[in-house]
């Protein structure tokens, strides 16, 4: 019998129809031409008459294609078989994959909803991290060119302070001296205490060069930046921030020129800045709201030896940051040589804006990234396993696809099109999800990173998460796809649709995914147990004092009021006995800087009878001055000798009480009490003072550094470094007496600003607020990697169980207990997880030394932490793998035979 | 068989009006309606696969007819088509159209019934 299928697939050449609606067509057609050619046989024609009689029918050969193409307008009727129709119908071909991709979606609802969970929480945790690292990183500071500002700081090493801020002699001469910078701009935090417009209420400010604004490149909004010539002792000028002008003079536009009370001075406001503006993130979380120009008085100009500026300067065009190193180096080497009392062994440091601002959070946030890249991978690898699980069910579909002539690339770009599109919901899923996450992530983002405010979603944000989501999908993607290129039809056909090399195939792809996400969850759960053991050691961390029960509130005193000790004591008494009586106050003390809220105030002192050291030798010790009760109502134990009393007077002899380290720097094999020291060299003026006391080590500056040397003197006996905080224990909860005790001191002076009103609880959680930040972010990356992991592990065993019913139908039926079925299940998921607990290990002895700056007390290579976390994932990965093992235990060998 | 011409006109206007009424009592495979037209008309009428399938399709995709492919046993699958409810009303409409038409051509050309 005689073939026309070419014949007609001849005549339909150049119709381009869809490849599924041809082979119908010559179906159909040949089936006609056959049945006329068995008549013309059956009439007594010869085979090659027969043929030549119906190829007749063919012949007019264009009648058949202008007509089909008259109804044919290449509809596709029938999307499902999809042949290669060459390069002509590539946007064709994509939309029909895009339906055909949203049809398989729908069609297997469970499937898609946990596809789309795991890649939303994946997508989602990198679009909220990256809108952090985009707001604090990438995003350029709020100034003009900010990439010429640097931040310029004395270097005091030796004294503990790896940067120093500067003092004002120093400053003018860098100033003067220089080459390299536009120009410079100094600045000193100073306290504002604003009276006579409702309550008194102290505000954080600075006190800066004139010029600092127009360096910044930032106009007010509202009225005028300071004149130089404003840059004078005696003119009593401000600027506000938009903040405090809104909220002390609701948004008056008529604030420009008029005069407000500041420390019991008139100053006439000049200018408002714009709401965006900031303050420049200075040396201390110092949250400015006002500027008074700096206007250095010759006392002041020339001391060298104080040391509180912080200097911005804008490099000039084409000099680089090392260039205007260089220099400074060179004049500070000199103004080492010609003041060797104050700067000897000072260096500077040039430091860029954006690198002092994020400095100390760029580690964690690029942990963080880096964190949430593989949370990523982890659900990809999660993705992928579904997907190829899928892709098995659907043998039968790949196998009539290839069947009816569709080529292996074009199932793959089905493939690829489906998981891509499942990546797009994924992540459209994930930026929602993120749009939630980034509102919790501010409230865990410390307020020291200044840019806090700024983060949110904008393009960069979209963007990334656009080709986030592309990756993803071409990332999980890959693997069913190229396992459908390497679908061997044969084998399928010959077996009937069951296991084929296919599937073989994509076990082995499945056991790799495994062994994969294992292996990076084990990296993230290191990171994140090495941070949370970070943090316990953080918090067990001895501060020296007794943190719970204590309000603590700030009150400075204005200094025209308040000039000297003699005239300061009647108002801190009369304070401490009212707030002494109050119901619910065990005890009540002032406190010279409270610990953790400032950095400075230290001072050089000499001993009694031991010669003065060498100007660079000379210790530093952080003081702090404090009323009597101090110790008793913070809770640091006195070891030594008695706190100050009543009898520690103005004409009494002056009392230093000193701490351990203080004591056994000084006098290590001696009885410090009754020891005699002074500030400044012995030569100088002030009285020596007695140590009457030694207490405990307080961590007084940094929470996570060693104490340094400290001493405390009583505020009856000091002029300068007056007490500033009202420090309360309480038998209750401490903020309920807050109103209450700023009540009691108005009642002292109606006009003294109370602000600040905290707990100390809240104090020492401020001062861990980085390090809780990033250890909680880890954890939960770590903990959301780990739950993928355990649901990756459980999928693939259940598979491959399913997949295995037959096999351990077969034991069983000759005899396999029950047990040695659910050894041989377990057997295989444990193998993976150990092989990816290895892979991990080594992965993360690498990996984790990126974060060797965020750990405290414990080195990235913990034992105790990697030997935990390899039990923890064992035990998770143990019971991921025992469900379907237990499932594979009852299969019934009867059940399991007769499915064949 | 009538003129070239005089077939080829009524082919074209009677076409569709004949495959309908063929797929109307049941369903049909091409070959079977090719046969069936060829049989009735006695040889006056007949389609070739290139024009019979193109109207069929286009009968298709207008919804009055509907293809299925049916498999027998011991042989190789045909597609039968058969009148959806669209087509029995476009049938009837035609069958109308093309009574009156007749008639008029009858009493104005004298051709009797016979």
């Amino acid at each position: 019998m005689p073939e026309f299928k070419d014949e007609i697939r001849k005549r339909l050449e150049g119709l381009s129809l869809s490849p599924a609606r041809e082979a119908e067509i010559i179906e159909e057609l040949s089936r006609h031409l056959d049945d006329e050619c068995e008549e013309a046989l059956r009439g007594g024609a010869t085979e090659e008459a027969a043929r030549q009689a119906v190829l007749m029918e063919l012949n007019q050969s264009d009648v058949l294609a202008t007509s089909l193409k008259r109804v044919e307008h290449r509809v596709q009727l029938e999307p499902l078989v999809i042949g290669e129709d060459g390069k002509t119908n590539v946007i064709a071909d994509l939309w029909q994959d895009i339906r055909y991709g949203l049809r398989m979606l729908a069609r297997s609802p469970a499937f898609t909803v946990i596809a789309v969970v795991a890649l939303a929480l994946g997508i989602g945790a990198n679009s909220a991290i990256f809108s952090v690292v985009n707001a604090v990183l990438l995003r350029p500071l709020p100034y003009k060119n900010p990439d010429a500002l640097v931040m310029v700081w004395e270097e005091a090493t030796h004294l503990g302070f790896p940067i120093n801020t500067p003092s004002p002699a120093n400053f003018i001469d860098w100033q003067n001296q220089n080459t390299v910078f536009e120009s410079t701009a100094a600045m000193a935090q100073s306290n504002f205490n604003l009276t006579g417009a409702g309550e008194p209420e102290r505000f954080d400010g600075q006190r800066v060069s004139a010029n600092l604004f127009t360096l910044l490149g930032v106009k007010p909004h509202l009225g005028r930046g300071f004149l130089p010539e404003e840059d004078k002792p005696g003119t009593r000028v401000a600027i506000l921030s938009y903040g405090m002008w809104q909220r002390r003079f609701g948004g008056d536009a008529a604030i420009v020129g008029r005069q407000i009370n500041l420390n019991s001075q008139s100053y006439t406001v000049v200018g408002v800045m714009p709401k965006n503006f900031q303050g420049i993130p200075s040396y201390d979380n110092w949250n400015d709201q006002l500027w008074v120009p700096i206007a250095f008085p010759p006392e002041e100009a020339a001391s060298r030896g104080n040391h509180y500026l912080e200097v911005i300067a804008r490099l000039k065009p084409g000099v680089t940051r090392r260039k205007a190193q260089a220099e400074m180096d060179t004049i500070m080497a000199r103004l080492a040589q010609q003041y060797p009392e104050e700067n000897v062994r000072v260096g500077i440091v040039v430091k860029s804006l954006h690198e002092q601002v994020v400095g100390d959070i760029k580690p964690a946030l690029i942990v963080l990234l880096g964190a949430v890249g593989f949370v990523l991978l982890v659900a990809c690898a999660n993705v992928a396993n579904l997907l190829l699980a899928r892709a098995a069910v659907r043998q039968k579909e790949i196998a009539l696809r290839l069947a009816v002539g569709a080529s292996r690339s074009r199932l793959t770009r089905q493939f690829l099109t489906e998981s891509l599109l499942l990546a797009l919901i994924g992540g459209g899923a994930g930026l929602l999800l993120s749009v939630a996450g980034i509102r919790v992530l501010k409230s865990f983002v410390p307020d020291t990173i200044s840019q806090a405010q700024t983060i949110g979603i904008d393009g960069k944000v979209l963007i990334f998460t656009a080709l986030v989501s592309l990756m993803t999908g071409i990332i999980f993607g890959l693997a069913p796809a190229t396992q459908a290129s390497h679908f061997n039809l044969n084998d399928t056909l010959k077996e009937g649709g069951r296991d084929s090399g296919a599937s073989v195939r994509g076990n082995r792809i499945r056991s790799v995914l495994v062994i994969g996400e294992v292996a990076v969850s084990f990296v993230l759960l290191i990171g994140a147990g090495l941070l949370v053991n970070s943090f316990i050691h953080l918090r067990n961390l001895d501060p020296g004092f007794r943190v719970d029960h204590l309000l603590t509130m700030k009150v400075v005193l204005p200094e025209l009021k308040y000039p000297d000790k003699q005239r300061r004591a009647p108002f801190y008494d009369e304070v401490l006995r009212r707030v002494a009586s109050l119901p619910g106050v065990q005890s009540v003390a002032f406190a010279g800087n409270l610990p953790f809220t400032y950095n400075g105030d230290s001072i050089n002192i000499s001993i009694e009878g031991r010669p003065d050291p060498a100007p660079d030798q000379r210790p530093d010790v952080v003081l702090r001055v404090v009323s009597p009760g101090y110790f008793s109502t913070m809770g640091i134990a006195l070891t030594q000798g008695r706190d100050f009393n009543e009898q520690d007077k103005v004409d009494s002899t002056r009392a230093v009480v000193i701490t351990e380290k203080t004591a056994r720097h000084f006098w290590p094999n001696e009885n410090p009490i009754g020891k005699r020291l002074k500030p400044g060299s012995s030569a100088s003026q002030s009285p020596w003072r007695e140590v009457i006391g030694v207490v405990k080590d307080v961590r007084q500056n940094d929470f996570l550094a060693e104490p340094k040397l400290q001493m405390y003197l009583t505020y009856r006996q000091v002029n300068s470094f007056a007490p500033n905080a009202v420090v309360v224990r309480t038998a209750v909860d401490p903020l309920s007496l807050g109103a209450t005790v700023q009540r009691t001191i108005w009642d002292v002076d109606k006009d003294q600003p109370v602000s600040d009103i905290n707990t100390m609880e809240k104090i020492v959680a401020h001062a861990v607020a980085r390090q809780r930040f990033s250890m909680l972010l880890l954890g939960i990356f770590a903990a959301l990697a780990l739950v993928l992991a355990a649901v990756g592990i459980y999928g693939v065993m259940s598979y491959s169980i399913a997949q295995r019913s037959r096999e351990i139908g077969i034991r069983m039926a000759l005899g396999a207990k029950r047990i040695d079925v659910l050894k041989l299940a377990m057997g295989q998921g444990l193998r993976l997880v150990i092989v990816g607990v290895a892979i991990g290990l080594v992965a993360a002895f690498v990996l984790t030394r990126v974060m060797a700056s965020l750990l405290f007390g414990i080195s990235a290579t913990d034992p105790l932490t990697f030997v935990t976390i390899s039990l923890v994932l064992l035990v998770v990965a143990m019971l991921a793998s025992y469900i379907p093992s237990v499932r594979a235990m009852r299969v019934d060998p009867m059940v399991a035979l007769r499915y064949e | 068989m009538a003129s070239p011409i005089l077939d080829r006109e009524l082919k074209k206007g009677s076409a569709e009006l004949l495959i309908l009424s063929l797929v109307e009592d049941r369903p049909r495979h091409g070959y079977d309606i090719g046969q069936l037209i060829e049989l009735r008309s006695r040889g006056t009428l007949r389609f070739n696969v290139a024009s019979l399938y193109p109207l069929l399709y286009r009968l298709e995709k207008r919804g009055w007819i509907r293809g299925r492919w049916v498999e027998k046993a011991g042989q190789r699958r045909r597609r039968y088509y058969r009148l959806t409810p669209a087509g029995e009303k476009i049938l009837k409409a035609q069958r109308e159209g093309w009574r009156e038409f007749v008639e008029a051509i009858s009493r104005i050309t004298g051709i009797q019934h016979a």
